[in-house]
């Protein structure tokens, strides 16, 4: 006998390790080895690494795409840990947005960050650990995998929003979006624990079969309630939303573009799990708790954009009222759980593209201007054409205009939101509409100023856009219009989730 | 039914509560910041005493541990790294900013604690940690079909009530649990921490 | 059946009277001193001490910023010594793959401390 085996016998009941699909974790292992890799190099390389960190961060992110694709051809769900993480198509596609949307970011990061000398090594890393939380994200089904993932995603972010250290307004940046974010990380984990002191367990689809069977308990309420409204204040819906417009106007830009886009899908996936995987049996109370932050996001959200002359905070409204646009079909969450669900993963798909697009545009002129007013890009169609169209592609896809990308997002949330055949799924119809009007005024209003007015200073030199800021651009402009263009290919994705649970949730016996 | 839950215990329960209570209040009500943390110190401790109360070993380790060793040392740190006087504040807060807090804390607590009590009621914990059954804790993944059916049907006889899973507070299962149902959160934690300490490293470098 | 509840918290009662006499000591000792030690008071006594040296500005003064880092790493692996403990107990029974779990978190949190190091952040002065 070893001395091992005696040891085995004296420590208590043998362990069981459950199994570990190695594939199905491919993209997370290959994201954390790049990020592991990053640290290493500029620990060893110093100075002399610096010029290779945009490159291996880029690589590296499509490298963690490659085997999302493998897994999706191959087709089939896997579930590990008893549940806790799932890939299914569902989480695949947003695994494939959090990767994309993180690849352009190192795009558009490639030149701001190297000129203004701000610690690239770093920058690239923590931009690598925050999108392995969102790519964790997109799989967790389970309370604890959710927490963590949601922490693992926030943490870095804090502190790339306030990257620009000298910049007092990039320290207030920073400072407001981690108060902020440590509240409602605080509130929505005493919500998790009151979910899990009813239930027993951290898993969603246990919890979700319990929700159903119970019916309302004054606990469970207030439990789930903490829990949304921590991850509204994530996706900065009405009236958590506060911290946006000043986070966003003090952070480098290529952050700013990263928070408004995959920081908020993050916060929108985590609701889909927690609602669609979870809370779904509670329809008395999450329908009308989505409602009302639905419509408040999105007439205060365009009401205070309208009135915008900075870019960045226009940007950072309107992206409130886009969180708006993307909450309205969870108010039928319950009614219609299927299409509800697909109409906000078309959405989150398609808000992507297009906003990324507009924030690499604003970046694109920004090197010219040096500034953020809305004014100062007054006839950039003059010296910068094809910047120009770009941008109106853009904020007319945020505007819902055919044949652009956004109109199909659009219409997805308002074909969702009548489906359902509620009285609050019509009033919301009325509203998503009403609100798609106001909308077209302010990102028409910019493209005016763009196309029509003179050149403020007279300075007609064209602008210098770098290679990887020029194939961002390109990149989700196709996106945007291949989405408009042809709405089927993302109708086909969606159309293969395997949504069977939601119909055991939403109408239990 | 056999309370758990006795007079020794309740009486110790009490005592903490209250140190707990004064600590707290004196947290947010000292003019002093160094003193707020100090008191911290006291509310941490307390709020770790009751996790023994509760059979929460390792919890309670982990609050000694990590909240009173560490996080107190940073918020100390925080402090001295700032260039406000660090004596007495008058003017650290105003007549409007108390009564808002005060309103704001009454509204909160009333709601927990009503929801708390109204969904509970008089339901007991079962303390089985440290019954001398020490096998492994059982989640709701590991029943039979069956035996999730009859979980359900019992949450759902008595309401919300919390759910008998096994010997939870024991170092041992907790241990397990980590290593086999949250496996992924643990190695996550990792990446986490140092992102967290290399972000931290660079807004605090002086350059 | 004895109270399970009851058969732990016994065993805290040891740690409780610990406490309580320690605390008790500290008191006593203070106790007698302020009995036995004669009172004459004057201002010089209620000076700080500062080796003889009158104390100047005040007593509370900012401290660097670099000391910062040491508090973090401390932090650190403070936490990775809690994920430690529960794994210790239970280190016979995962075997290799414990130990290889282990290792991945360390070998990720060591980089922390590598990063620290390479950066020079380290440098007490």
């Amino acid at each position: 006998m070893t001395v091992l085996s005696v040891l085995a016998q004296l420590s208590g009941p043998p362990f069981e390790s459950l199994p570990i699909d190695w594939h199905a974790l491919a993209p997370e292992v290959v994201l954390l080895s790049v990020a592991v890799l990053i640290t290493l190099v500029d620990s060893i390389g110093l100075e002399r690494a610096r010029p290779l960190m945009p490159g291996l961060a880029g690589l590296g992110l499509l490298g963690a795409l490659i085997p999302v694709i493998t897994l999706a051809v191959e087709g089939s769900d896997r579930v590990l840990f008893g549940g806790a993480y799932v890939v299914d198509d569902l989480s695949l596609l947003l695994k494939a947005v959090f990767l994309l949307s993180g690849y352009v970011i190192v795009l558009l990061s490639t030149n701001y960050i190297a000129e203004g000398d701000y610690w690239e090594g770093e920058y690239y890393n923590l931009l690598l650990f925050s999108l392995l939380g969102m790519v964790v994200m997109a799989s967790a089904r389970d309370l604890i995998t959710i927490f963590v993932a949601l922490e693992l995603l926030s943490i870095p972010a804090y502190m790339l929003a306030a990257w620009r250290k000298g910049d007092r307004r990039s320290n207030e940046a920073g400072m407001k979006y981690l108060l902020m974010g440590v509240f409602a990380s605080a509130v929505m984990l005493y919500g998790m624990s009151l979910v899990y002191g009813v239930t027993g367990t951290t898993l969603l689809e246990p919890i979700g079969l319990i929700f159903a069977e119970v019916g309302t308990a004054s606990v469970i309420t207030l439990g789930v309630i903490f829990v949304i409204i921590g991850f509204s204040f994530k996706v900065s819906a009405v009236p958590f939303h506060t911290w946006a417009p000043d986070t966003y106007e003090g952070a480098p830009t290529p952050v700013a573009a990263f928070l408004a886009v995959a920081s908020k899908i993050a916060g929108f996936v985590a609701l889909i799990s927690l609602i669609y995987f979870g809370f779904l049996g509670q329809s008395d109370l999450i329908e009308p708790l989505l409602f009302i932050l639905a419509t408040l996001s999105m007439f205060v959200g365009n009401l205070i954009a309208l009135r915008q002359t900075n870019i960045i905070r226009m940007l950072a409204y309107s992206g409130v009222a886009q969180a708006g646009f993307m909450l309205a079909p969870f108010a039928v969450a319950a009614s219609d759980p299927e299409t509800s669900l697909k109409a906000v993963v078309t959405y989150l798909v398609i808000y992507a593209a297009m906003n990324l697009g507009a924030f690499a545009v604003v970046i694109a002129l920004a090197r010219k201007t040096r500034s953020g007013e809305i004014s100062s890009f007054g006839g950039a169609f003059q010296y910068a054409p094809a910047l120009t169209v770009a941008m109106s592609v853009f904020l007319f896809s945020l505007a819902g205009i055919p044949p652009l990308g956004g109109w199909f997002a659009k219409f997805s949330v308002f074909a969702a939101v009548v489906n359902a055949g509620t009285t609050a799924g019509y009033v919301m119809a009325v509203i998503v509409a009403v609100n798609s009007v106001i909308a077209l005024y302010y990102y028409a209003q910019v493209a005016k100023t763009m196309w029509m007015d003179p050149v403020p200073d007279g300075d007609m030199t064209p602008v210098g856009v770098p290679p990887s800021l020029g194939w961002a651009i390109v990149l989700t402009a196709a996106l945007t219009l291949l989405f408009g263009v042809l709405p089927g290919l993302l109708g086909d994705v969606t159309d293969s989730f395997d949504l069977g649970h939601l119909e055991l949730l939403a109408f239990p016996g | 039914m056999e309370t758990t839950f006795d007079l020794p215990a309740n009486i110790a329960f009490g005592v903490i509560a209250v140190a707990i209570i004064v600590a707290a209040i004196r947290v947010v009500t000292t003019r002093n910041i160094v003193h707020a943390a100090l008191w911290l110190v006291v509310v941490l401790g307390g709020v770790g005493a009751i996790y023994i109360l509760l059979q929460a070993e390792f919890v309670a380790v982990v609050q000694y541990l990590v909240y009173i060793g560490a996080i107190v040392v940073l918020f100390l740190f925080g402090i001295m790294l700032t260039r406000a006087p660090l004596g007495e504040m008058l003017d650290l807060t105003n007549r409007t900013m108390r009564v808002g807090a005060i309103i704001t804390a009454v509204i909160l607590v009333t709601i927990m604690v009503f929801s708390v009590v109204d969904s509970f009621r008089d339901e007991e914990v079962d303390f089985i940690a440290y019954s001398g059954d020490v096998a492994a804790a059982q989640t709701f993944a590991d029943l039979s079909a069956e035996e999730q059916e009859t979980v359900l049907d019992e949450v759902a006889a008595i309401g919300a009530e919390g759910t008998d899973l096994g010997p939870v507070g024991r170092t041992e299962t907790v241990s397990d649990s980590i290593f086999r149902d949250y496996l992924i959160p643990f190695e996550v934690i990792s990446a986490l921490l140092l992102a967290a300490l290399i972000g931290a490293i660079v807004i605090a470098r002086r350059d | 059946m004895p109270n399970p509840l009851n058969e732990l918290l016994r065993q805290y009662l040891t740690v409780a009277i610990f406490a309580g006499l320690g605390l008790a000591m500290v008191g006593a000792m203070l106790g007698v001193g302020w009995l036995l030690r004669p009172d004459r008071p004057e201002p010089q006594k209620y000076i700080n001490y500062e080796s003889g040296v009158d104390p100047l500005g005040v007593m509370w003064s900012q401290s660097q910023i670099r000391y910062y880092v040491f508090a973090l790493l401390f932090v650190l692996f403070d936490v990775e010594a809690v994920f430690i403990f529960p794994w210790a107990t239970r280190l016979e029974a995962y075997g290799a793959f414990g130990l290889i779990e282990m290792a991945v978190f360390i070998f990720i949190l060591a980089l922390g401390l590598v990063y620290a190091w390479r950066k020079g952040v380290l440098r007490w002065v």
